[in-house]
């Protein structure tokens, strides 16, 4: 699984009158959220097709998956978002529209493989 | 309008799956290929230099509570100081690494040789799929598209009233294109020269970076307002003990 598994870094000082973050376990933060929500974009494609979903039901679909994934990612962060990010917006908005491609190329994929085959 | 077209088997056998297979191949080759192309130019010591400077100035800046006030000012003249400050720039010097950037023959090089490594396999494939996977409909895409889209997706195909779900060999390329980049991103980590849009920004800013970066920590450490929090630290302290204890 990639990414969700790992340990979450904390990205932020122990102190609380100086928000300093700490870059580097920022950035590791961000690319593991982005290697899932990748992940789940492929497997909810397969998905999808295999169900059979057709036209705005699988988009449904996706955002639905994504918005389950945002649920998990940010009970992963124990809601704290601030300890491991900067924003929530990393959390939940990133990276949504970045696997609309992979979700429509394994959706078309596993549809046409098990439906028209 | 929308009757569902049979289609033969082997059309997946030898279609759809070549066509990615080949496409995730290929991605890999790219990547191996860059790797084992990539010049190794040992780093301009000028800009190693500044670029050390920056991060000095930097982490002086997010520390800077940490130090008591007189010894932060006396670091922050040490970089801003008009005479001999390491931030200071001369204004002849600004114009340099833009000419730098162009007339530098390795860097040029390193640009077009990633340039060619991205460009020349996407055309290639791009010739070979409309040579041998055109004129059939090669797969259905499971959602509906306007009839403008028509032309895009069945290249080949000159039935009007076949569905437009039903697409051509082209169109599945692109669609591979686009959808392989996530898959690229997980195998292969990040270091992967498939993503070319972003490449091309971060070229684009390389030259310029040092002058502008250098002005930019002057200024921000001009801003600054010092506050020591050593005074606040007994209290926080306390805070933190009468936590514990209860």
């Amino acid at each position: 699984m990639a990414g969700e598994g790992d340990l979450r870094t904390s990205a932020k000082e122990s102190e609380d009158d100086l928000p300093i973050l700490n870059a580097e376990n920022l950035q590791s933060n961000i690319k593991s959220v982005y290697y899932s929500r990748t992940f789940l974009s492929i497997i909810g494609g397969v998905v999808a097709g295999i169900w059979g979903f057709t036209g705005l039901t699988g988009f449904v679909f996706y955002f639905l998956v994504m918005a389950v994934a945002s649920l998990g990612l940010a009970a992963k962060a124990k809601f704290s978002v601030n300890k491991y990010f900067d924003s929530w917006n990393r959390i939940l908005i990133d990276g949504v529209f970045g696997g609309l491609m992979s979700f429509v190329l394994s959706w078309a994929f596993a549809y046409d493989i098990v439906h028209i085959f | 309008m929308a009757e569902d077209l049979v289609l033969d088997r082997a059309i997946r056998d030898w279609v759809l799956i070549p066509l990615s297979v080949v496409m995730v191949l290929i991605g890999f080759l790219r990547y191996f290929v860059s790797k084992l192309m990539r010049s190794y130019q040992t780093p301009d010591r000028k800009v190693l230099k500044e670029g050390q400077v920056v991060l000095r100035a930097r982490n002086l800046r997010v520390a800077a509570g940490f130090i008591p006030t007189k010894s932060f000012w006396s670091r922050r003249v040490y970089f801003t100081n008009e005479e001999n400050g390491l931030l200071h720039v001369p204004k002849e010097q600004a114009q340099n690494p833009q000419a730098q950037m162009f007339s530098d023959p390795n860097m040029a090089m390193d640009m077009m040789k990633k340039n060619i490594s991205m460009i020349v396999p996407q055309t290639l494939t791009f010739t070979w799929v409309n040579f041998f996977f055109s004129g059939f409909v090669a797969a259905k895409i499971p959602f509906p598209l306007t009839h403008r889209f028509r032309g895009m997706l069945q290249n080949g195909i000159d039935l009007s009233t076949v569905d437009v779900s039903y697409v051509s060999g082209r169109s599945w390329y692109f669609l591979n294109l686009f959808g392989l980049r996530g898959l690229f991103s997980l195998i292969l980590g990040e270091e992967n020269a498939t993503d070319d849009a972003q490449r091309m920004m971060q070229m684009g800013g390389f030259g310029f970076d040092p002058t502008k970066s250098l002005s930019a920590e002057k200024d921000s450490l001009d801003i600054i307002q010092h506050e020591w929090i050593l005074p606040k630290m007994e209290k926080r302290a306390e805070d933190v003990l009468k936590k514990l204890l209860k």
